[in-house]
């Protein structure tokens, strides 16, 4: 191996250009895996009951979108074309473990809750999504930025719907009582809806809407 | 270098296998120990919701909770041909923990603040539709009322089968009695469907079903009159002692 086989590299690229905001800005709005994309329904309906579930499971898209995108990135030039899904898969998977058992470790209680979402992020088509058109041409650097950017996209409409979700679901917020007893004694209810996974549609449909409407996005 | 050669291809992939596979190996081995502490944590916690001395969905530090287990609670090691229990040593507790359908079980029993029979909190396990459930089931000191029912190790179904742990279906079983007039042990059976309440048979030993889940609600009733049958011997004892 020399150095001659690899290819010559544009000059050196500064820390934050515009590719560089490009990648992380994007997917926080114009380019949101969610609202605009419409990947990670599966998780984003099934998590948000409540909002601390949402941040778990949004910081762990979040940590693989990034982890995976800088591995397969730096292994891109290597990767064998023939086998590279299943190496991104395996990349991905091998994140994925890692953080379910952190999070066995440490928070057993969400981890529980959490079920089998976790492991399916390795299922979650934003990341492999992210890898396959992203890291698979881009240098590290950027790669990175670009899961970031992903991930906190996911991780935002994530916050919003569990915020919802509890307040109305269950009156409470990260399992304090929000919606005042004096409230419930004047004949408020819950919406028993909100804690099942019709209202994540509804929720996560309006933001389509309102997120679509701003941006002016049109579906051809 | 040609990296569609197929010796590249196979070093390749047998290369990263290597690698990511002792990656998760020294992961898991690193967190063996605090994943098992978090475990035994978890069920002391469903033994103290069973027996209702937490609500399922209060957060209170770890440190109070171990407190509060320490103070309220206390297992013993039952033998279940004769129905005798005992003081555990913290090497016979490992022993018979790791024994499952045997001649012992582990029971545990709360004490209210003065120190009296508070609970009999009873290990029930058994399988469901895809795995096997784990769970307690307390019963008031006259050991024939339900006091509360925890489900807190299996892999059933999200959302069917796994509404099994969901708080609102096991508050149901609270009230609900295993033993019939006659003083016969009839367990609790879980219906397909609703409960009428003005059927008294029903209302007493039966709960409602969980929608979607018909093969798990049936394994709950099979395995939870298994165990109690296993555990006859202790509640006559408990009967008599009350009667």
């Amino acid at each position: 191996m020399t150095s001659t086989t690899t290819p010559l590299q544009a000059p050196k690229a500064v820390l934050f250009g515009a590719e560089e905001r490009k990648a992380i800005k994007d997917p926080l709005w114009d380019n949101n895996p969610i609202a605009f994309q419409v990947l990670g329904i599966c998780s984003s309906l099934a998590v948000t009951t409540r909002l601390d579930k949402s941040i778990v499971m949004g910081i762990g898209v979040l940590l693989v979108t990034t982890l995976s995108n800088v591995m397969i990135s730096l292994l891109r030039k290597f990767i064998p074309n023939k086998i590279r899904i299943i190496v991104q898969l395996m990349v991905v998977s091998g994140v994925v473990i890692v953080f379910d058992q952190i999070l066995r470790a440490y928070m057993y209680d969400l981890s529980k809750q959490l079920s089998v979402f976790v492991g399916l992020i390795i299922t979650n088509c934003i990341v492999m999504g992210r890898l396959e058109a992203y890291a698979m041409g881009n240098p590290p650097w950027r790669s990175a930025l670009d899961g970031i950017g992903n991930g906190l996209g996911y991780a935002w409409i994530l916050i919003v719907v569990g915020t919802v979700r509890e307040i109305f679901g269950s009156g409470k917020l990260l399992g304090h009582q929000i919606v005042p007893q004096a409230l419930y004694d004047a004949g408020y209810v819950n919406n028993g809806m909100m804690v099942l996974a019709p209202g994540a549609f509804l929720l996560l449909g309006i933001i389509v809407w309102v997120q679509r409407s701003i941006s002016g996005y049109v579906e051809k | 270098m040609n990296t569609s050669s197929n010796g590249y291809v196979l070093a390749f992939a047998v290369g990263l296998c290597v690698i990511i596979s002792s990656a998760l190996s020294l992961t898991a081995g690193a967190l063996k120990e605090t994943q098992a502490k978090a475990e035994e944590f978890d069920r002391q916690k469903n033994v103290m919701i069973a027996a209702g001395l937490l609500k399922p969905d209060e957060q209170k530090p770890r440190a109070e909770l171990e407190q509060l287990y320490r103070d309220r609670v206390d297992e013993r090691v039952l033998e279940i041909a004769t129905g005798a229990t005992g003081k555990i040593t913290p090497d016979a507790f490992k022993k018979m923990r790791d024994v499952e359908r045997k001649p012992y079980r582990l029971i545990a029993v709360t004490k209210d603040g003065g120190g009296k029979e508070d609970s009999w909190v009873f290990p029930i396990s058994g399988p469901g539709l895809w795995s096997i459930l784990y769970g307690f089931l307390a019963l008031e000191a006259d050991g024939q009322h339900v006091r509360g029912l925890t489900f807190y190790k299996h892999g059933e179904t999200p959302g069917l089968g796994g509404e099994c742990e969901n708080p609102e279906w096991t508050a149901r079983w609270a009230g609900k009695s295993i033993v019939d007039d006659a003083g016969k042990l009839v367990s609790i059976t879980v219906k397909k469907g609703h409960v009428d309440p003005s059927i008294p048979r029903e209302k007493e030993h039966m709960v409602d079903g969980l929608s979607g889940a018909t093969i798990t609600s049936n394994g709950i009733t099979t395995f939870l009159k298994h165990d109690l049958q296993g555990y006859m011997p202790l509640l006559t004892k408990i009967w008599s002692k009350k009667g």
